[in-house]
This record gives structure tokens, sequence and C-alpha cells, in this order.
């Protein structure tokens, strides 16, 4: 038997295939070797070599990497090690050669098999969403806040980060972050603490957070910042460390500086300093006060050094503990205070451990709603070719959604997974319909009766259409995705797969 | 012949009681807005939320705990301390634990650090927290977005039929639908995340779907009777609701020990599809029956 396709037919076919270019890749990924690069640590000499986040390792000193898991182990048996050794990563097309005593401070994973993209609640990371904690925001005052804190999020060395200003239903402005992979510990101090930084002498305020007052700031420099010393205390048995780095002030500031040093007596009990301490607040709470050496006294010097600390309960951790003030604060002092107090309205931070059983189940889920389906429409129609259309149409419908959701780089997250699952629902009514119709009234031509049909499914498009539109900004956009997902689905249907699901099923008829 | 018969005994039954028949839904319409009004006076609401619409702190523990043993222990430190767990389908095994509690992300991550005497990090653990201020007006907002969603729908449903009638028919079975789901999940007790809300608004597009199927079927063509149209029309109805609800049942016996957030969006539709059967082809297919034969005088027809 022959089979002409009609053009409604060629167009979801071409459809599907663009949908399964869009979702597998061309070539696919599959096939792949290697491991991916998330992300290279930007004071490494991998980074410095050329490595970069995106790139493809599949091979470590000519061993081949098909995994992950080859990936770790192979660093693993050569660092750390005594002396620097060299280290030969192959990418698809470059040879990288490094020397180092420590392991490339390179993250990744293996290559994804598909382009789909998961939410956060599939793939892990975390979500926050912000506002301000006694003022409502307006549009262009959240845009304020998302520079700030991107920029804030990035100089403190997160990437695969995402923020942006929401708003909802009601008019309100809220900042959403969003961070794949890793999250850190304190990024609920990062985004909500104002980070006001201001450096005193008495009551005058020398010099203020932000490139107004600070030109740079010494990082990832030894000669300049690092940690000094660590100690156990010995009545509590806690470690405490302290910090120090260097920042210069911009002329304005070293000039305010002077003019206010200038003033300042001797200290009495310790002759080398000035009479009064350069007091540094962080969001108004005194974190250190440091003497002002009396050489400083009037004179315009733009280097200031910088001290905190930091302890916990072994060295280890308070080391890390430490490190990590010293990061926060150097971040603060870069990018300024934030303008608004602010409130963590919401913050999830999902493992993604059980994402990878979760995606197993839904497509349990999937096939046992399809096999639902096929008993009762075999069980009603008793004729193979129009219940097998009709379920081939409602898979294309499934790889057509995702596909246009890898296509659009929209990130699947669980109200996406529903929206999908109501639109096969709808999908299958509407199918129903078309077959039910082509067989009534005998005496008009199927050209006919099809017509009538799509006069219904049109109208219950409608109606999904317009009952769905609320959603899109309800609850600031985080039930989004089934809104997103649904309105391609059902749109989909519309326009491609229920047009050519009619001509198969007037072939059939025919 | 045997059934044809009794299709026939069937037929002119309905036909002589199709109006008394309406009796039915109008009464249970009645007793569930008596019952919603009394629900909400003493409840001050429409449901009963659950966190993500009260605001609290969800942890959800990939480790096997034994959950009534917890609930003992810290049932006093945790406000509102609720568990539960979630199981692999296949092999039984169990995932994780999920505590739910009113109390802040950070309290609720120390008390149960100290508790399981380990640091909850993001391979051990998920943690997720919702302001109340925010699920308070994430719930006005899923509720403003239900009603516009009905608005709308209503709307496009008129311009659809262009008659008052048998528009009006249509809406009022997706708000009986809406309205008795709400009763019978109330009466379960069931506790509404915000994914529950988009059940309902899910119910709206599958309810509206077979009761414009009637009413074209019905109102636009005219060939054969009223009552041949009427049955036909419930073949097709029937059809659709009952795959939608059989995939739906099938998909919700696979998540269940899985997901609370899709089950919940799953128990919501299949209980509101069942309302949709009766309300489809009790409460609208008489009201419409009764107006197509009000119009062409009663007679006409057979």
């Amino acid at each position: 038997m022959k089979i002409k396709f009609t053009w409604k037919i060629w167009i979801l076919i071409i459809v599907l295939l663009f949908s399964l270019l869009s979702i597998f890749g061309f070539p696919p990924t599959f096939f792949q070797q290697g491991v991916l690069i998330t992300s290279v640590d930007q004071n490494s000499t991998a980074f410095e070599q050329g490595l970069r986040q995106g790139q493809i390792i599949t091979a470590i000193d000519g061993k081949e990497i098909s995994s992950l898991e080859d990936f770790t182990n192979i660093l693993q048996n050569k660092f750390p090690s005594q002396e620097k050794i060299k280290t030969t990563v192959f990418t698809e097309d470059v040879e990288y050669i490094l020397f180092s005593n420590e392991a490339p401070e390179i993250i990744a994973t293996n290559i994804p098999k598909t382009n789909i993209k998961t939410g956060l609640d599939l793939s892990g990371g975390a979500r926050a969403l912000v506002k301000a904690e006694d003022k409502q925001l307006s549009s262009s005052e959240v845009s304020d806040l998302v520079d700030i804190t991107s920029n804030r999020l990035n100089e403190f060395g997160l990437s695969d980060i995402n923020v942006v200003s929401v708003s909802d239903l009601t008019g309100n402005n809220y900042m959403l972050i969003e961070i794949a992979g890793a999250t850190p510990d304190d990024l609920e101090d990062l985004i909500s603490k104002q980070g006001k930084f201001d450096a005193r002498i008495g009551e005058d305020i020398v010099f203020s957070g932000g490139d107004k007052d600070v030109a740079s700031v010494c990082r990832n420099d030894a000669t300049c910042a690092g940690i000094e010393t660590c100690k156990q205390d010995e009545t509590t048995q806690e470690y405490f460390c302290t910090f120090r780095f260097v920042i210069y002030l911009t002329e304005k500031a070293a000039e305010q500086h002077a003019e206010i040093t200038g003033k300042l007596g001797i200290n009495e009990t310790h002759p080398e300093y000035l009479e009064k301490k350069l007091d540094l607040y962080l969001d108004d709470n005194l974190v250190d006060s440091l003497f002002i050496s009396k050489d400083l006294k009037g004179r315009v010097t733009t280097q200031i050094q910088i001290q905190g600390s930091g302890s916990d309960q072994t060295y280890e951790e308070a080391l890390d503990n430490t490190k990590n003030e010293m990061k926060k604060l150097q971040t603060i002092l870069i990018t300024g205070s934030l303008p608004y107090k602010l409130e963590i309205v919401k913050l999830d931070t999902i493992s993604p451990l059980l994402g990878k059983d979760f995606i197993r189940t839904i497509l349990l889920a999937g096939l046992a709603a399809l096999i639902a389906v096929a008993i009762i429409i075999f069980f009603r129609y008793k004729k193979f070719k129009s219940s097998f259309a009709l379920l081939f149409t409602c898979i294309s419908e499934i790889i057509i959604i995702l596909g246009i959701a890898s296509f659009i780089e929209w990130n699947l997250d669980l109200p996406s997974i529903a929206g999908i699952l109501a639109t096969i629902g709808t999908g299958i009514d509407q199918q129903i319909i078309i077959l039910d119709e082509s067989k009534q009234s005998r005496d008009l031509s199927i050209k006919q009766r099809l017509k009538r049909a799509f006069a219904i499914i049109l109208g219950a498009y409608f109606t999904a259409l317009v009952a769905l539109i609320p959603l899109m900004w309800a609850g600031a956009g985080l039930l989004k995705g089934f809104a997103i997902t649904t309105l391609i689905g059902i749109t989909t249907g519309v326009l491609i797969t229920r047009p050519a699901f009619t001509d198969i099923v007037k072939k059939i008829e025919e | 012949m045997e059934q044809e018969k009794s299709k026939n005994n069937f037929r002119e039954w309905y036909d002589k009681n199709y109006k008394k028949l309406l009796i039915i839904p109008l009464i249970i319409i009645i007793l569930s807005l008596f019952y919603m009004f009394n629900f909400y006076s003493q409840n001050n609401d429409f449901i009963y939320k659950d966190l993500s619409l009260t605001g609290g702190t969800t942890v959800t523990l990939q480790i096997d705990l034994d959950k009534q043993k917890l609930e003992q222990d810290l049932s006093d430190k945790l406000t509102d301390l609720e568990t539960s767990e979630i199981y692999d389908i296949i092999t039984r095994e169990k995932k994780a634990t999920i505590i739910k509690t009113t109390a802040p992300a950070q309290d609720t991550k120390n008390i149960l650090e100290n508790y399981l005497g380990y640091k909850l990090t993001e391979e051990n653990s998920s943690v997720e927290f919702t302001g109340s201020s925010l699920s308070e007006s994430f719930y006005k907002q899923l509720i403003l977005a239900i009603i516009f969603a009905f608005i709308l729908m209503a709307i496009v449903v008129f311009i659809i039929f262009r008659t008052f009638t048998p528009s009006l028919a249509v809406i009022i079975s997706a708000f009986a639908d809406i309205l008795m789901t709400l009763v019978f999940v109330n009466l379960l007790g069931m506790k509404i995340s915000s994914a529950g809300i988009v059940a309902f608004l899910m119910l709206i597009g599958y309810s509206v779907d077979t009761d414009i199927l009637l009413t074209t079927r019905i109102l636009k063509r005219k060939e054969s009777t009223l009552d041949k149209r009427m049955f036909e029309a419930f073949k097709t109805g029937i059809t659709m609701t009952l795959t939608s609800l059989f995939a739906i049942a099938f998909a919700l016996f696979v998540v269940r020990s899985f997901s609370d957030v899709l089950s919940q969006i799953f128990t919501i539709l299949v209980i509101g599809l069942c309302f949709d059967i009766f309300n489809t082809w009790v409460t609208n297919a008489s009201i419409l029956k009764w107006h197509v034969e009000k119009k062409q005088g009663v007679g006409n027809e057979n």
C-alpha cells in the first residue's frame, strides 16, 4: 500500500524532526565521549591556560575519559602531589598542558544526553525571592537591585546564576535569584544583607563601600591579602583566625581621610598611634577597630589595610569561615551597599540527588497514562489503525512540546510537567472528537464532518487559552511553567497535530 | 435486542423525567454552597491550606528515618510538625523523609542538625522556605487567577454560542464541578498546596471541553433527533472523560508514593472529572434539552 501524505501530515513530520533535533542536538550528544566543564576557577592555572566552561574534556594524560567517574579517579590518583607535575588535558580540538601540585580547579559533569533543561526542583540548586523589607519597590528600583545583586554574586565567584525582576498580578515587584548546582552556605547573607560598609573615625564617615570611595580591592594576591594567624582559645577551645587585605581609596576619599586624621591628636597610652581608631561598620555593626599610625596624620593616603576575623570549633572550619568572611567583605567593598533593606520571602535549596528518581517516576507515570489511554481507545474503537494514529499523534505532541522547550531553553520544572500532562489529556479528548465526528452524519462529506469537529476543538482551545493567561503572572511567575508548556501544547495541537490527525483520519476513512 | 429495549426504556424515562432530574444537582449545589458558607465562617477560608500557602519550611532528608520517633522527639520544638515519606515505586525502597513545619528555615535547620548530629547540606537534603507574607499574596493571586480564568472562560463560551441559556448551562456546569470538588476535597480534610489550586484551574479546561462538545452537537446540528444527537454526544464525551480519568488515575498510582505535588494535582483532577461526568450529562444536558424543547415546542422534535 502506498500512502500519499498531505501537506498537513508533512508539516507534522517536519516539525517532529526539528523537535527531535532540538532535543538531541546535531550530532546527537549521546554519542559524545567525555565530560562537560561546568566551571573553571578564574584564578587557576587551568583558566590561565584557556580551559573554559562549556568545553568537553575527552582525555587526560592520554587516558580516555568516558564518564565523570574516570575524570575524578584520574585526578584523585595524581593529586595532591609534593611537587608541580604535568597534566595534559585533551578537549575536543585542543590540548592543554598544566603544571601544578594541586588538581586543576575544574568542575565537570557527564555530558547531558539531551538538550532538555530541567528546573531547579528537579536538577537541584537554589532559588530566592527577595523584596524590600518595608517598601514597595518600583520596577526600576528592582532592576537597580538586580544589577547590584548580580554584580555582588559574580564578584563572590558564583557562576551559573540568573537574577531577574519579576512582578505579580497585584503589581508587587520582586527580585528572583536562581543558582544552578552548588549553592554557598551563606547565600542568605549574600543576598539579604544590605552590605552597608562604613569606615568611621569617631562620628565622621571616612569612606564607604562601592566604587565611589573604593578604587580597588586586593584579592587573591598573597602579598596584599590573606589569612594572618589562627589561634586556639584556651578557655573556649575555639579556633580564631584573622584576615587582612589592602584596599585602595579614590583620590577624593583619600583626601577626606587626610582631612579627618589631620584634626586628631596622639594616643596617650600608645604614642605611636593617633587618639581615635578607624572603626569599620558593616550594616551598622562594628566589625573591627583599627589603630591609625601617627605617620598617617593628615597625609593623603590611598592605601588602607582592612582586618577582620572568623572562628569555629575546628582549625579547618575556622579557616574556611575566615576565608569566607574575607571574601564577603571584599565583595561588599567592591560592589557597595544595596539601596534597601531586604527580606527573603522564599528560599529553596534543592538537592540534586532526588531529581533523577523523580524524572524516572514521571516517565513511568507518563507511560502508565499512555497505556491507560491505549486500553480505552482500543476498547472503544476496536480499530487498530485509527487508535494507533491517535496514540502516535499524542506522542508526537509530547515530542514537539519538549522540542520547543529545549529550543527556547525553557527549564522544565514540576509545574511545566503538570502542564504537559494537562495538554496530553486535552489533546486526546480533541482527537476523540475528531474520530467520532468523522463517523457521524454519513450524508455529509468527510471534509465537512471534520470541519465540524474543528469548530468544537477551536471552542475548547480558546476557553483553555484564556483560562491560562492569568497564571502567567500569578504568584510572581512561579507557576509560569505550567502556563507556558500548556500554551505550547494546545497551540501546537490546534495548528499542527490536530490538522495532521484529521488528514490521517481522512485517509483511513477513504 | 435486550440491550436495545433497555436503551429505549431509559430514553422514555429520561424524556419524562429529565426536568425532575435537575433537582438532584440543584440540591447538591445548594448543600455544597451551604457547606462552603459554613466552612468559610469556621475557617475563615475556602480550603485547608498547606505550607506552600501559609508559609513555613519543608525539609527533605535523603535518609531512612523513623518518622514516628522524629515526630515525638521534635514536635515540641518545631511548630505544626508533620512528616511524610517517599518511596521508590518499584523497589519500595524508602528514598526520603519529608518534614514540614511552620518554623522559619534557619531554626528548623539548626534543630534538625542538632537532632541528627550532622550538617544539612545539599548533598543530603533540600530545604524549601516560604515566608508567610509571600504565601499570603500567593494564595490571593491564585484565587484571583482562578476567578479571572473563570470569567474569561465564560466570555469565550458566550461568544461561541451567542445564546444565553445554553452558555449559562455550560458555565453553571463548570461552576458546579469546581464547587463539588472543593467540597469533596474539604470533606477529605486535604490540605491544598499551590499546585492543588492549579489543578482547579486545569479542571475548568477539562470540564468545559465536554460541555462545549455537547452544546455544539445539540445547538448547531440539525440532522437526526435531539435525543439521538444527545446520545451520540454522550458517547463521545464519556470516552473523552473516561480516557482522561483513567490516564490520570494510572499516573496517580505511579507518583503517589513519590511526589506530593503531582499526587495532589492528580487526585483533585480525578475527583473533578467524576463530578464532571455528572454535571455534563445531568446538569448541563437537562438544562439544554429543556431549552431546546421549550424553543421548539414540546413534541415537535420526536
